[in-house]
């Protein structure tokens, strides 16, 4: 590997998350398995179970359901997830908000629109990264610039920038600046108006 | 907590159900409060500023939580476990959202709070379609003017005595909230075209009220609220009824039956604990029904007797009949306009700030339909959701620096149209008994019947038409998907959740199941003060009427238990 290789990624848990994640390696390796496997009985299988009708919502638990990416697959969607968005001089990037485990999580969910796209982010991620684990800094560059038009890389653009821009830093990077309580609203500012203005006399309104 | 015996018997603790609590516990009569689902604390369930990081898949909605992980909705949506419902053969599709949550849909109505005018109440008089109500916009008015200072409704604006959208009297309302930057731009649109925009009147408490707090100009309404600043039973109905003293609340009672003594008075209800199986009968000496216009309509055509072999009070053939929802539909658009705008805090009170009445009254011939719809438009730099990046086109290439950019820029630059309009009721929508399907515990389902009329068909294609020339003429690119022949864009049958009718209030047993007060005419100590009672379906969102009527009829209630008379 060159100086600038891609970091490996580590995931970005909590403790609790931690505890969790010991619990199925120490399941799988008690099994015998000797490898600790992601998932093997995802898609509407016994352990493959919904966060339910009436979850905690104030103080939400991790997602049930066993995470499917192999350690590989996890690499490369944090590598393709930093080519999508790389730290910015003011924001982090995806790999550094998690955004890899988001991807897991979402390919692995029992629910009908997650086990639609676990197909082709899947299979996606296994084809991406037999081209770019391993492969040196041009050679990477071109292997993500290759797939811009696939289906795979625009729905792992969709769930990157979505996942991203959804958390405090995105929100951040993105300007909003809501969330917080008021005592009043006091509606948008002069600048905002009179922008706007503007903008509302080229439509002639 | 009172005990037995009762004076009255609630079932369901949503709009109908909280406001007839709350009116009889306060005139001294003993309730108990039937709910089929959990009992549920908004003051320490709200998920108040957590943001879609903090869930699962970011919040999105599934199968488990239809309208997203925080959405205040416990046990429920399109599906309930254990209690299902079919659509007869044949019908065009009918969905059916329910919550099993003390409170109801009440905790996570979109709070917009928009009275009937006075056409709503006489349409048949008007144009020969639908059928009048037994009262008039004047019966209901003081009760809407009560409703609107007990709840907390924001949107005060100098009368304006638009035809049919009724300016509520000084000190009805609460401050209206101002126009986001998005709802400034749209409504030149709106007024190039000669179509009036005006403040939403929501039931969020915008200014100092007695006895409640104020909001906090953030976090979505449709979470709840954990300070009780928006309108929802569990906050503000429920409370001061326990507070008397003579409210008993169970919870995950489901109530399948309403008991008849010898005489033929209704004697008290028989319900399914949902958690034990257990069944219980109890008593009292008058019931209301307010379980929903779905779930009262299957309680009283479970409700057989000799003397009523087809259901209670279903003599005539009415119970289930003229069931109504909302149409609906809605179309995006993006607006290079809005792109760049300096970053400003477009949270605000949950509800949309302003919005368009209907203004095509007396259009009607030109118009080729004869009801109108209002129209609710949502936008703004509202908190990111997962769905943020739609705002860059797959066929555009971009990642790093000009993808950050890009998104900065377009980020509050969409308007969602939202259209809401009046369906008038046709023998082809309503609800009977399942003859086969029974719930977990034996009680067969509901089966719902649908179909649309030609005049819901046309306004829904009208929408989509003012939708799309709204977003040309402010220079935007309506987002695809979009369908412009009405019959494609309309909702589904119930899925604006305004089913309403199936035991609605008439001059006689004839035309109806229950009277003015929601007093059935088969049964005098029994009432109904649900959405189930209308007779029309407006294009205003339903939830401030059945308060309004919920307690004129409670009212009424009070009165006679107070006579003797039940």
């Amino acid at each position: 590997m060159s100086d600038d290789a891609p970091k490996p990624y580590v995931s970005k848990i909590d403790r609790r998350t931690a505890i969790t994640w010991i619990g199925i390696v120490g399941a799988a390796t008690a099994a015998g398995a000797g490898v600790v496997v992601y998932g093997p009985k995802i898609g509407g299988q016994a352990d493959a179970r919904g966060y339910g009708t009436d979850p905690n919502l104030v103080d939400p638990a991790r997602a049930p359901w066993p995470r499917l990416l192999t350690p590989d697959q996890l690499q490369t969607a944090s590598i393709l997830a930093d080519y999508i968005l790389p730290a910015s001089a003011t924001a982090p990037s995806a790999s550094a908000v998690g955004i890899p485990d988001f991807v897991d999580e979402w390919v692995s969910a029992p629910y009908p629109d997650q086990i639609k796209s676990r197909t082709v982010i899947v299979k996606g991620l296994s084809d991406l990264g037999r081209k770019v684990l391993k492969a040196n800094t041009a050679d990477r560059a071109a292997a993500m610039s290759a797939i811009l038009a696939t289906p795979f890389f625009i729905s792992f653009r969709k769930l990157t920038i979505g996942a991203y821009y959804t958390t405090k830093e995105g929100f951040r990077d993105i300007g909003y600046i809501g969330n917080v309580a008021r005592v009043s609203d006091p509606g948008p500012s002069e600048a905002v108006k009179a922008a706007l203005e503007r903008e509302l006399k080229k439509l002639g309104l | 907590m009172a005990s037995e015996p009762f004076d009255v018997i609630i079932v369901g603790s949503g709009a109908g159900g909280g406001m007839s609590a709350y009116h009889l516990t306060k005139s001294g009569l003993k309730v108990l409060m039937l709910e089929a689902g959990r009992h549920y604390d908004p003051a320490t369930e709200t998920p108040m500023f957590n943001i879609p990081a903090d869930a699962p898949l970011r919040g999105v909605g599934t199968p488990d939580k239809p309208f997203g992980f925080y959405d205040a909705t416990v046990d429920g949506g399109w599906e309930v476990p254990n209690e299902p419902y079919t659509v007869a053969e044949g019908s065009e599709p009918f969905t059916w959202w329910r919550p099993r949550m003390l409170g109801g849909r009440t905790n996570h109505w979109g709070r917009i709070a928009l009275r009937f005018g006075e056409l709503d109440f006489k349409p048949r008089s008007r144009d020969g379609l639908g059928y009048d109500w037994p009262i008039t916009y004047d019966d209901l008015a003081p009760w809407y003017d009560k409703t609107e200072r007990l709840i907390g409704v924001s949107g005060a604006a100098p009368p304006r005595g638009l035809l049919n959208t009724p300016d509520s009297p000084p000190g009805c309302l609460m401050e209206a909230a101002p126009p986001r930057a998005f709802e400034i731009f749209y409504e030149r649109a709106f007024r190039a075209m000669g179509i009036p925009v005006i403040p939403m009147h929501g039931a969020v408490v915008t200014q100092a009220m007695e006895g409640r707090n104020t909001c906090i100009f953030a976090t979505p309404c449709g979470r709840g609220c954990s300070i009780g600043a928006n309108f929802q039973s569990t906050t503000v109905l429920l409370p001061p009824a326990m507070a008397t003293g003579n409210l008993t609340i169970t919870t995950n009672a489901l109530v399948y039956q309403v008991d008849l003594d010898k005489a033929g008075k209704a004697k008290g209800v028989t319900y399914v604990d949902r958690k034990t199986g257990e069944h219980h009968s109890v008593t009292a000496r008058s019931v209301v029904l307010a379980a929903g216009s779905g779930e009262t309509a299957r309680i009283l055509l479970n409700s057989k007797s000799a003397a009523f072999p087809d259901g209670l009070g279903n003599t005539n053939g009415m119970v289930g009949r003229y069931l109504m929802d909302s149409v609906g539909l809605s179309v995006q658009g993006r607006f290079p306009a809005l792109e760049g705008l300096p970053p400003t805090n477009d949270d605000g009170q949950g509800t949309q700030h302003t919005y368009v009445p209907w203004w095509g009254y007396g259009k009607q011939k030109d118009l080729g339909f004869p009801r109108g719809y209002h129209i609710e438009i949502g936008g703004g730099r509202r908190m990111p959701s997962l769905g943020i990046g739609s705002y860059v086109a797959d066929d555009e290439n971009l990642v790093g620096d000009a993808l950050r950019d890009t998104l900065r820029n377009r980020y509050g630059s969409g308007i969602g149209f939202d259209g809401r309009g009046e369906m008038i009721p046709n023998d082809d929508c309503y609800c009977e008994l399942d003859p086969k399907v029974k719930d977990k515990w034996g009680i067969p389902v509901l089966r719902f019947h649908w179909k649309w009329g030609d005049a819901e068909i046309r306004q829904a294609a009208h929408m989509v038409q003012t939708f799309l020339e709204v977003i040309d003429r402010l220079g935007g690119t309506p987002v695809p998907g979009y369908e412009t022949d009405g019959r494609k864009a309309i909702s589904k049958g119930g899925e604006m959740i305004h089913e309403v009718g199936t035991v609605r209030m008439g001059h006689n047993d004839k035309d109806s199941v229950v009277n003015q007060y929601g007093q059935s005419w088969a049964v005098p100590n029994l009432f109904v003060t649900d959405g189930a009672v209308l007779v029309s379906s407006p294009d205003k969102n339903p939830t401030l009427s059945i308060l309004a009527l919920a307690w004129r009829s409670s009212d009424h209630l009070a009165t006679l238990a107070k006579q003797g008379a039940l």
